[in-house]
Protein backbone atom coordinates (compact mmCIF):
# COMPACT_ATOMS: atom_id res chain seq x y z
CA UNK A 1 0.00 0.00 0.00
CA UNK A 2 1.26 3.42 -0.88
CA UNK A 3 1.95 5.66 2.48
CA UNK A 4 2.70 9.10 1.71
CA UNK A 5 1.81 11.05 -0.81
CA UNK A 6 5.62 12.49 -0.63
CA UNK A 7 6.81 8.97 -2.27
CA UNK A 8 6.96 10.73 -5.96
CA UNK A 9 9.68 9.54 -8.16
CA UNK A 10 12.54 11.69 -9.19
CA UNK A 11 14.89 11.06 -11.72
CA UNK A 12 18.46 10.98 -11.02
CA UNK A 13 19.61 13.73 -13.69
CA UNK A 14 17.32 16.56 -11.96
CA UNK A 15 18.75 15.89 -8.74
CA UNK A 16 22.57 16.23 -9.92
CA UNK A 17 21.45 19.53 -11.64
CA UNK A 18 19.67 20.79 -8.34
CA UNK A 19 22.73 19.77 -6.55
CA UNK A 20 24.60 21.97 -8.73
CA UNK A 21 22.15 24.69 -8.21
CA UNK A 22 20.34 24.22 -11.57
CA UNK A 23 17.13 26.84 -10.92
CA UNK A 24 15.42 24.68 -13.49
CA UNK A 25 15.57 21.41 -11.56
CA UNK A 26 14.89 22.95 -8.25
CA UNK A 27 11.80 23.92 -9.82
CA UNK A 28 10.33 20.65 -11.60
CA UNK A 29 11.16 19.33 -7.82
CA UNK A 30 8.93 22.14 -6.68
CA UNK A 31 6.56 21.09 -8.85
CA UNK A 32 6.37 17.66 -8.07
CA UNK A 33 6.59 17.27 -4.27
CA UNK A 34 4.76 20.93 -3.79
CA UNK A 35 1.37 19.75 -3.17
CA UNK A 36 2.49 17.31 -0.73
CA UNK A 37 4.82 19.77 0.96
CA UNK A 38 1.97 21.89 1.16
CA UNK A 39 -0.71 19.50 2.33
CA UNK A 40 1.23 17.99 5.14
CA UNK A 41 2.41 21.79 6.58
CA UNK A 42 -1.23 22.32 6.24
CA UNK A 43 -2.45 19.35 8.52
CA UNK A 44 0.01 20.40 11.11
CA UNK A 45 -0.79 23.68 11.21
CA UNK A 46 -4.05 23.92 10.63
CA UNK A 47 -3.64 27.41 8.26
CA UNK A 48 -3.36 27.79 4.58
CA UNK A 49 -1.03 30.87 4.78
CA UNK A 50 1.55 29.56 7.66
CA UNK A 51 1.41 26.79 5.75
CA UNK A 52 1.97 27.90 2.53
CA UNK A 53 4.94 29.56 4.16
CA UNK A 54 6.16 26.47 6.03
CA UNK A 55 6.42 25.06 2.45
CA UNK A 56 8.24 27.78 0.92
CA UNK A 57 10.85 27.99 3.42
CA UNK A 58 11.10 24.00 3.41
CA UNK A 59 12.01 24.82 -0.52
CA UNK A 60 14.53 26.89 0.00
CA UNK A 61 16.36 25.13 2.75
CA UNK A 62 16.04 21.95 0.98
CA UNK A 63 17.78 23.52 -2.45
CA UNK A 64 20.35 25.24 -0.43
CA UNK A 65 21.24 22.29 1.18
CA UNK A 66 21.04 19.40 -1.47
CA UNK A 67 24.63 18.09 -1.42
CA UNK A 68 23.80 17.49 1.86
CA UNK A 69 21.25 15.10 0.05
CA UNK A 70 23.94 11.84 -0.19
CA UNK A 71 21.50 9.57 -2.07
CA UNK A 72 21.54 6.87 0.22
CA UNK A 73 17.46 6.87 0.85
CA UNK A 74 14.53 8.20 -0.85
CA UNK A 75 14.50 11.46 -1.85
CA UNK A 76 11.45 12.62 -1.10
CA UNK A 77 12.24 11.15 2.54
CA UNK A 78 14.45 13.56 2.89
CA UNK A 79 12.41 16.52 1.59
CA UNK A 80 9.91 15.60 3.88
CA UNK A 81 11.72 15.38 7.20
CA UNK A 82 12.80 18.98 5.77
CA UNK A 83 9.47 20.20 5.15
CA UNK A 84 8.26 18.48 8.66
CA UNK A 85 10.99 19.76 10.40
CA UNK A 86 9.90 23.34 9.14
CA UNK A 87 6.77 22.84 10.32
CA UNK A 88 7.14 21.70 13.99
CA UNK A 89 9.48 24.37 14.12
CA UNK A 90 6.76 27.12 13.45
CA UNK A 91 3.83 25.66 15.52
CA UNK A 92 6.46 25.66 18.19
CA UNK A 93 7.38 28.93 17.46
CA UNK A 94 4.09 30.43 16.50
CA UNK A 95 1.51 28.87 18.74
CA UNK A 96 -0.13 32.34 19.36
CA UNK A 97 -1.38 32.47 15.44
CA UNK A 98 -2.77 29.33 14.98
CA UNK A 99 -6.21 30.30 13.36
CA UNK A 100 -8.52 27.18 14.63
CA UNK A 101 -8.98 27.86 18.70
CA UNK A 102 -7.95 24.86 20.26
CA UNK A 103 -7.88 23.64 24.06
CA UNK A 104 -5.89 20.87 26.02
CA UNK A 105 -8.41 20.56 28.14
CA UNK A 106 -11.63 21.92 26.31
CA UNK A 107 -15.35 19.49 26.94
CA UNK A 108 -16.86 18.82 24.04
CA UNK A 109 -18.39 21.68 21.91
CA UNK A 110 -22.31 21.54 21.67
CA UNK A 111 -23.02 20.03 18.69
CA UNK A 112 -23.85 21.87 15.64
CA UNK A 113 -26.02 20.18 14.14
CA UNK A 114 -26.67 22.05 10.93
CA UNK A 115 -23.23 22.05 10.28
CA UNK A 116 -21.71 19.23 11.59
CA UNK A 117 -24.55 16.67 11.54
CA UNK A 118 -24.95 13.24 13.78
CA UNK A 119 -20.88 12.62 13.77
CA UNK A 120 -18.50 15.65 13.12
CA UNK A 121 -16.09 15.66 10.44
CA UNK A 122 -12.84 13.57 10.60
CA UNK A 123 -11.07 17.17 9.10
CA UNK A 124 -12.83 19.25 11.50
CA UNK A 125 -12.21 16.59 14.55
CA UNK A 126 -8.21 16.82 13.31
CA UNK A 127 -8.41 21.11 13.40
CA UNK A 128 -9.49 20.57 16.96
CA UNK A 129 -6.82 18.83 18.24
CA UNK A 130 -3.48 21.07 19.77
CA UNK A 131 -0.95 21.60 16.89
CA UNK A 132 1.45 18.92 18.73
CA UNK A 133 -1.36 16.40 18.75
CA UNK A 134 -1.85 16.57 15.61
CA UNK A 135 1.48 16.44 14.15
CA UNK A 136 2.12 13.51 15.90
CA UNK A 137 -1.05 11.48 15.13
CA UNK A 138 -0.48 12.53 11.29
CA UNK A 139 3.09 11.88 11.40
CA UNK A 140 1.91 8.26 12.66
CA UNK A 141 -0.74 7.01 11.61
CA UNK A 142 -0.38 8.72 8.03
CA UNK A 143 2.87 9.54 7.09
CA UNK A 144 4.08 6.38 8.75
CA UNK A 145 6.58 7.82 11.48
CA UNK A 146 7.57 5.25 14.42
CA UNK A 147 7.62 6.90 17.90
CA UNK A 148 11.90 7.05 17.91
CA UNK A 149 11.56 9.17 14.52
CA UNK A 150 8.62 11.30 16.13
CA UNK A 151 10.58 11.91 19.36
CA UNK A 152 13.55 12.72 17.66
CA UNK A 153 11.74 15.44 15.51
CA UNK A 154 10.47 17.12 18.39
CA UNK A 155 13.34 16.66 20.38
CA UNK A 156 11.52 14.33 22.90
CA UNK A 157 10.95 10.99 24.28
CA UNK A 158 9.24 8.28 22.57
CA UNK A 159 6.78 8.07 25.74
CA UNK A 160 6.06 11.60 24.50
CA UNK A 161 5.03 10.73 20.99
CA UNK A 162 3.12 7.52 22.60
CA UNK A 163 1.30 9.95 24.90
CA UNK A 164 0.31 12.79 22.52
CA UNK A 165 -0.70 9.68 19.94
CA UNK A 166 -3.01 8.20 22.32
CA UNK A 167 -4.58 11.49 23.30
CA UNK A 168 -5.27 12.43 19.93
CA UNK A 169 -6.46 9.48 18.90
CA UNK A 170 -8.95 9.47 21.63
CA UNK A 171 -10.18 12.72 21.27
CA UNK A 172 -10.66 12.00 17.65
CA UNK A 173 -12.66 8.87 18.38
CA UNK A 174 -14.88 11.29 21.14
CA UNK A 175 -15.77 13.66 18.06
CA UNK A 176 -16.16 11.23 15.89
CA UNK A 177 -19.19 9.06 17.60
CA UNK A 178 -22.27 10.07 16.79
CA UNK A 179 -24.07 12.78 18.71
CA UNK A 180 -27.40 11.36 20.38
CA UNK A 181 -30.24 14.00 18.77
CA UNK A 182 -31.84 16.15 21.80
CA UNK A 183 -35.00 14.30 20.84
CA UNK A 184 -33.65 11.02 21.69
CA UNK A 185 -32.56 12.77 24.87
CA UNK A 186 -35.85 13.65 25.78
CA UNK A 187 -37.44 10.04 25.48
CA UNK B 1 10.34 3.17 -5.71
CA UNK B 2 13.03 5.48 -7.52
CA UNK B 3 16.62 4.73 -8.43
CA UNK B 4 18.38 6.97 -5.61
CA UNK B 5 16.50 5.52 -2.54
CA UNK B 6 19.08 2.21 -2.39
CA UNK B 7 18.36 2.25 1.47
CA UNK B 8 15.10 1.44 2.62
CA UNK B 9 13.50 3.80 5.47
CA UNK B 10 11.93 2.47 9.34
CA UNK B 11 8.61 3.14 7.63
CA UNK B 12 8.52 2.04 4.45
CA UNK B 13 8.72 -1.65 6.21
CA UNK B 14 5.92 -1.26 8.50
CA UNK B 15 2.33 -1.80 7.17
CA UNK B 16 -0.31 1.47 7.51
CA UNK B 17 -2.34 -0.98 9.31
CA UNK B 18 -2.06 1.62 12.18
CA UNK B 19 -4.27 4.05 11.12
CA UNK B 20 -7.43 3.44 13.04
CA UNK B 21 -8.82 6.20 12.14
CA UNK B 22 -8.25 6.28 8.55
CA UNK B 23 -6.94 9.66 8.52
CA UNK B 24 -5.48 8.48 5.40
CA UNK B 25 -8.24 8.80 3.99
CA UNK B 26 -8.48 12.37 3.85
CA UNK B 27 -7.42 14.62 0.37
CA UNK B 28 -4.37 16.22 0.14
CA UNK B 29 -5.06 19.70 0.49
CA UNK B 30 -4.47 22.24 -1.81
CA UNK B 31 -2.14 25.10 -1.95
CA UNK B 32 -3.60 28.37 -2.28
CA UNK B 33 -1.15 29.28 -4.69
CA UNK B 34 1.90 28.87 -6.81
CA UNK B 35 4.61 29.65 -4.34
CA UNK B 36 7.80 28.76 -6.76
CA UNK B 37 8.10 32.87 -7.82
CA UNK B 38 8.96 33.35 -4.45
CA UNK B 39 11.30 30.12 -4.04
CA UNK B 40 12.92 30.82 -7.46
CA UNK B 41 13.51 34.59 -6.56
CA UNK B 42 15.43 33.36 -2.80
CA UNK B 43 17.36 30.87 -5.02
CA UNK B 44 19.02 33.35 -8.00
CA UNK B 45 19.07 35.90 -4.79
CA UNK B 46 21.43 33.14 -3.07
CA UNK B 47 23.44 32.55 -6.77
CA UNK B 48 23.62 36.29 -6.83
CA UNK B 49 25.24 36.15 -3.66
CA UNK B 50 27.50 33.76 -4.86
CA UNK B 51 28.42 35.16 -7.94
CA UNK B 52 29.26 38.23 -5.80
CA UNK B 53 31.59 36.06 -3.41
CA UNK B 54 33.54 34.76 -6.84
CA UNK B 55 33.98 38.15 -7.37
CA UNK B 56 35.82 38.84 -4.01
CA UNK B 57 37.77 35.68 -5.04
CA UNK B 58 38.87 37.32 -8.67
CA UNK B 59 42.54 36.82 -7.25
CA UNK B 60 42.28 33.13 -6.68
CA UNK B 61 40.53 32.91 -10.33
CA UNK B 62 43.92 33.89 -11.50
CA UNK B 63 45.59 31.29 -11.40
CA UNK B 64 43.41 29.15 -13.48
CA UNK B 65 42.82 32.33 -15.97
CA UNK B 66 46.70 32.28 -16.42
CA UNK B 67 46.52 28.16 -16.63
CA UNK B 68 43.78 28.50 -19.14
CA UNK B 69 45.94 30.78 -21.39
CA UNK B 70 49.22 28.12 -21.21
CA UNK B 71 46.24 25.37 -21.87
CA UNK B 72 45.22 27.38 -24.69
CA UNK B 73 47.98 28.67 -26.14
CA UNK B 74 51.43 28.47 -24.75
CA UNK B 75 51.73 24.34 -24.36
CA UNK B 76 52.70 22.62 -27.99
CA UNK B 77 51.58 19.36 -26.73
CA UNK B 78 48.55 20.33 -25.81
CA UNK B 79 47.66 21.60 -29.41
CA UNK B 80 49.41 18.17 -30.60
CA UNK B 81 47.13 16.30 -28.33
CA UNK B 82 44.19 18.37 -30.19
CA UNK B 83 43.76 17.21 -33.68
CA UNK B 84 41.46 19.16 -35.75
CA UNK B 85 42.26 22.33 -33.91
CA UNK B 86 42.93 25.08 -36.17
CA UNK B 87 46.95 25.84 -35.99
CA UNK B 88 46.38 29.08 -38.07
CA UNK B 89 43.90 29.92 -35.45
CA UNK B 90 46.22 29.54 -32.77
CA UNK B 91 48.84 31.60 -33.70
CA UNK B 92 46.71 34.65 -34.56
CA UNK B 93 45.33 33.89 -30.91
CA UNK B 94 49.17 33.84 -29.61
CA UNK B 95 49.82 37.02 -31.59
CA UNK B 96 46.68 38.99 -30.55
CA UNK B 97 47.02 42.03 -28.66
CA UNK B 98 44.39 40.51 -25.94
CA UNK B 99 47.04 37.80 -25.42
CA UNK B 100 49.79 40.13 -24.95
CA UNK B 101 48.01 41.03 -21.47
CA UNK B 102 48.06 37.78 -20.12
CA UNK B 103 47.72 38.44 -16.20
CA UNK B 104 50.40 37.80 -14.39
CA UNK B 105 50.11 34.84 -11.77
CA UNK B 106 48.00 36.26 -9.00
CA UNK B 107 47.25 39.11 -10.22
CA UNK B 108 43.10 39.28 -11.45
CA UNK B 109 42.71 39.41 -14.95
CA UNK B 110 40.98 41.85 -16.61
CA UNK B 111 37.28 41.53 -17.93
CA UNK B 112 38.99 42.08 -21.64
CA UNK B 113 41.39 38.69 -21.54
CA UNK B 114 38.28 37.12 -19.47
CA UNK B 115 36.06 37.80 -22.27
CA UNK B 116 38.71 36.88 -25.15
CA UNK B 117 39.21 33.25 -22.49
CA UNK B 118 35.72 32.75 -22.74
CA UNK B 119 35.46 33.14 -26.61
CA UNK B 120 38.89 30.97 -26.98
CA UNK B 121 37.57 27.91 -24.61
CA UNK B 122 34.18 28.37 -26.30
CA UNK B 123 36.29 27.69 -30.02
CA UNK B 124 37.81 24.99 -27.94
CA UNK B 125 35.15 22.98 -26.94
CA UNK B 126 33.39 23.46 -30.24
CA UNK B 127 37.02 21.66 -32.03
CA UNK B 128 36.49 18.65 -29.25
CA UNK B 129 32.97 18.22 -30.16
CA UNK B 130 33.51 17.62 -33.43
CA UNK B 131 36.61 15.39 -32.77
CA UNK B 132 35.81 13.03 -30.36
CA UNK B 133 32.58 10.93 -30.38
CA UNK B 134 29.55 10.21 -27.50
CA UNK B 135 30.63 10.95 -23.75
CA UNK B 136 30.26 8.02 -21.52
CA UNK B 137 26.74 8.51 -19.59
CA UNK B 138 28.08 9.80 -16.36
CA UNK B 139 30.69 12.09 -17.92
CA UNK B 140 27.83 12.86 -20.27
CA UNK B 141 25.27 13.80 -17.40
CA UNK B 142 27.78 16.50 -15.88
CA UNK B 143 28.54 18.30 -18.93
CA UNK B 144 24.51 18.69 -19.39
CA UNK B 145 24.99 19.94 -15.87
CA UNK B 146 28.27 22.47 -16.30
CA UNK B 147 26.10 23.54 -19.67
CA UNK B 148 22.86 24.35 -17.29
CA UNK B 149 25.24 26.51 -15.13
CA UNK B 150 26.47 27.94 -18.68
CA UNK B 151 23.07 29.30 -18.86
CA UNK B 152 22.57 30.65 -15.91
CA UNK B 153 25.81 32.55 -15.94
CA UNK B 154 24.49 34.17 -19.48
CA UNK B 155 21.26 35.04 -17.68
CA UNK B 156 23.17 37.01 -15.65
CA UNK B 157 25.48 38.42 -17.94
CA UNK B 158 22.50 39.68 -20.15
CA UNK B 159 21.88 41.90 -17.15
CA UNK B 160 25.57 42.52 -15.89
CA UNK B 161 27.76 42.07 -18.67
CA UNK B 162 30.85 44.01 -17.28
CA UNK B 163 30.89 41.59 -14.79
CA UNK B 164 34.44 40.15 -14.17
CA UNK B 165 33.00 38.13 -11.35
CA UNK B 166 30.74 36.27 -13.67
CA UNK B 167 32.68 36.31 -16.55
CA UNK B 168 35.48 34.42 -14.61
CA UNK B 169 32.76 31.93 -13.73
CA UNK B 170 32.24 31.63 -16.83
CA UNK B 171 35.53 30.79 -17.66
CA UNK B 172 35.89 28.20 -14.88
CA UNK B 173 33.53 26.35 -16.52
CA UNK B 174 34.17 26.23 -19.46
CA UNK B 175 37.57 24.99 -18.17
CA UNK B 176 35.44 22.32 -16.06
CA UNK B 177 34.04 21.01 -19.79
CA UNK B 178 37.03 21.16 -21.79
CA UNK B 179 38.69 19.43 -18.81
CA UNK B 180 35.87 16.53 -19.38
CA UNK B 181 36.09 16.82 -23.28
CA UNK B 182 40.04 16.28 -22.93
CA UNK B 183 40.18 13.48 -20.54
CA UNK B 184 37.72 11.92 -22.83
CA UNK B 185 39.72 12.44 -25.73
CA UNK B 186 42.84 10.91 -23.63
CA UNK B 187 40.79 7.63 -22.63
CA UNK B 188 40.40 7.15 -26.13
CA UNK B 189 43.99 8.11 -27.30
CA UNK B 190 44.92 5.34 -24.50
CA UNK B 191 42.69 2.47 -25.59
CA UNK B 192 43.82 3.32 -29.25
CA UNK B 193 47.67 3.12 -28.44
CA UNK B 194 47.04 -0.45 -26.30
CA UNK B 195 45.63 -1.94 -29.13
Amino acid sequence: MSGSPFEIELDELTLARARRGNVRACEAIYRAFHRPAYSVAFRIAQCPDTAQEIAQEAFITAFRKMRQYRGDAPFWGWLRRVVVNHAISTIRRDRSRTTVEWRDDHEPEPPRQEQLGLAMDLEAALALLSPEDRAVVWLHDVEGYNHREIADLFGKTESFSKTRLSRARSRLRDRLQPRKPATAALR
Amino acid sequence: MMGIGRTIMPFELRQRADDPLNLGSLPMAEPPGDGWPAVEAALRQRNRRRAMHAGGGLLAVAASAVLAFSLLLGTPGHHAAAPGADPAAAAAASTDPQTEAIPAPLRAPSLESLIAMSRQLEDRIRSYRAQSGDLPSDVLVYQVELQDLIVQVDEELSMKPDSPALWAQRVNLLLDVTQLYENSLRRDYYRMASL
